[in-house]
């Protein structure tokens, strides 16, 4: 509905752009909160005019939605707040991502950011890591996960998981294969209060776990997951499976209470359509939830898209509170322009 | 189950039917449950409150003071919002008018509401009267823009601006909920000025008949008066209906209009 402006010859610029206003409470009261009203600014004033619905927007509570030549559509009421809509867990900030190298032992061919024994090591560093683990902490982060390529592959993976968890509750992620010698001796001196460890196992059986991961990489993985559990620490599996098999997962789930998971530590997720990947569903900022992700060049949307131009966040890592906060905005930005295409297309 | 209480309300705008499912949804939580009926205009629910299809009406204060007349004072009013207890009428004119008292309107034009309004129409000619000034000595333009609904629209005061700004008229009386809606000539120095404001008299007001016991009446006003502004699931309903809390009712706040009405020949029915 565009509400036609009764025509006016304003003796001054300041009342007629009045005029806009007055139509906008009349368009504004005839639809019901969440509504939208549009109205038309005068072409000799719009820029009076504008200011003026932006002011009267900010002070009634009330929100412009868009802002096309010289029509302005204004929701009643202000869209319901992104953030609080989320579950707790789910607030950008609330656990931070980094990844630790890039370089991998495997080459798995779903792999999202296209580690392999090949890929260039990308490392964060401890310095950096350090920082990241105590503004994270200062920062109100919950929890921080570490993520390869394969973490294992670093010489001094021990001071750096020391440095996160002795700020915040750590998770890290491997495959868990390389449990032995001196890298074994580094797990040992890793903190079992604080620290998860989280392996990726895609199946029951060797089938499909190794012919995405590798001939053999299977039996290693189960075997790194006893290792871990001798050694006293708490493992989580991780299951990247075909959007095709996730009704399949059963057998599964019943194989993971063999091997001495937990049922809260099983976290079976579909694949992403990301890095080597050649199917999966379609990941993008727009659907994804943000997950602060930092690495070597900077800070991501989602850890699954740290080597994605698209969800290229900004090269500044520090203040990471600064990174956190661009991230929410963004976010909150994505929500309310889906909600409002939502409002205007809306399905029969 | 406990038979729900029936109110009625004016359809003036779309948001009142998810007031009024908000406030059902609250009430069915409490021990005085509510179902809600809507009118097009307050004549119909007035008479639907009389004949007995009510248990309760949310008025105006038009509406009030004419269910007063009809029914020989027997109704009751059970509460307002907090709102309703400091309505004032605002006179505005063009910014730099020189407009300075309701004196200086003799013999200039002065744009009322819509003729039902209390605040926009019928209100500000007392006041007139009051400063000694007749009809005669104001050009008086009417704004009949939303007749029925007592100004609830606020169509006709935002019509009665137009008028000023396109220079059809001198000055508008308005309620100070419009006033404040366009930003109390904060918003665009240079528009709009006040230059009077009237005393404060009582706005809306449930209103029940004396067939309503007050075993029934007196829990549900309870109730209603319990709902928080500071409860994340009252709030948003409380928004929608201007208030930030529910009060009881202040009944010298209809004096004024109860005077202007006389004054003015204002019939008790529509
Ligand atoms: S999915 Fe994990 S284990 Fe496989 S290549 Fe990528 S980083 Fe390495």
């Amino acid at each position: 509905m565009v509400i036609p402006r009764t025509p006016v010859s304003p003796p001054s610029a300041a009342p007629s752009a009045m005029g806009v206003v007055l139509d906008l409470i009349e368009g504004i009261g005839r639809v019901p909160t969440g509504g939208m009203a549009t109205v038309a600014l005068d072409a000799a004033n719009r820029i009076a005019a504008l200011d003026l619905v932006v002011a009267w927007c900010a002070s009634s509570g009330n929100e412009i939605v868009s802002v096309e030549g010289l029509t302005v559509t204004v929701r009643h009421g202000r869209s319901p707040d992104p953030l609080a809509q989320l579950d707790p867990a789910q607030v950008p900030g609330s656990r931070v991502w980094v990844y630790t190298n890039f370089d991998c032992n495997l080459a798995c061919d779903y792999c999202c950011v296209r580690s392999s024994p090949k890929a260039e090591r990308r490392a964060i560093g401890a310095e950096r890591l350090q920082q990241i683990a105590s503004e994270a902490a200062a920062a109100g982060v919950g929890e921080l996960i570490l993520t390869g390529g394969e973490p294992f592959l670093l010489n001094d993976l021990d001071a750096l998981v020391n440095s996160c968890t002795d700020e915040l509750p750590t998770t890290l992620l491997t495959n868990g294969m390389l449990f032995r010698g001196a890298r074994l001796e580094r797990l040992r001196r890793m903190d079992r209060s604080r620290l998860t460890l989280q392996v990726s196992v895609d199946s029951a059986t060797p089938g499909i776990h190794d012919s995405h991961r590798g001939t053999g990489s299977w039996a290693k993985a189960v075997d790194g997951i006893r290792i871990a559990h001798d050694e006293g620490f708490r493992v989580k599996v991780a299951a990247t499976l075909p959007a095709d098999q996730m009704h399949e997962l059963d057998p599964f789930h019943s194989f993971l209470d063999t091997i001495g998971i937990s049922r809260e530590d099983q976290v079976i997720r579909a694949l992403a359509h990301r890095g080597v990947a050649d199917s999966g569903i379609e990941l993008t900022v727009d659907s994804l939830i943000p997950e602060v992700t930092i690495t070597a060049d900077g800070v991501y949307w989602h850890p699954v898209a740290a080597d994605h131009d698209a969800q290229f966040v900004t090269r500044d890592i520090f203040p990471l509170a600064d990174a956190i906060a661009e991230i929410t905005r963004r976010f909150v930005a994505h929500r309310r322009a889906a909600d409002s295409a939502a409002e205007w297309f809306p399905c029969a | 189950m406990t038979a729900p209480l029936v109110i009625g309300s004016v359809a003036y705008s779309p948001n009142v039917v998810p007031i009024w499912e908000g406030m059902r949804d609250y009430f069915a939580g409490t021990s005085t449950p509510i179902d809600f009926v809507m009118y097009s205009n307050y004549g119909r629910q007035v008479d639907a409150l009389i004949s007995g299809s009510l248990d309760l009406a949310w008025n105006t204060n038009l509406a009030w003071v004419r269910t007063v007349a009809q029914t020989d004072s027997a109704c009751r009013a059970l509460a307002s919002r907090d709102t309703d207890l400091i309505f004032t009428t605002v006179f505005v004119a063009r910014s730099g008018s020189g407009f300075t008292s309701l004196e200086s309107l003799r013999g200039r034009r002065l744009v009322l509401g819509s003729r039902d309004s209390a605040q926009a129409a019928i209100l500000p000619v007392h006041f007139l009267r009051e400063a000694g000034l007749s009809e005669g000595d104001v050009n008086l333009t009417r704004i009949d823009s939303d007749v029925g609904k007592h100004g609830d629209t606020g169509r006709s005061e935002l019509d009665a601006l137009r008028a000023v700004l396109d220079d059809r008229a001198d000055a508008a009386a308005i309620g100070i909920n419009t006033w404040q809606a366009i930003g109390r000539g904060e918003l665009l120095p240079g528009a709009f000025e006040s230059f009077w404001t009237s005393p404060e008299y009582s706005h809306c007001t449930f209103t029940a008949m004396p067939s309503l016991e007050v075993e029934r009446a007196d829990p549900w006003v309870a109730n209603l008066l319990a709902m928080d502004w500071e409860n994340p699931q009252h709030r948003p309903i409380l928004e929608m209906e201007g208030l930030q809390a529910w009060v009881p009712p202040r009944l010298e706040g209809y004096a004024s209009l109860v005077k202007a009405v006389s004054e003015q020949g204002i019939t008790a029915r529509w």
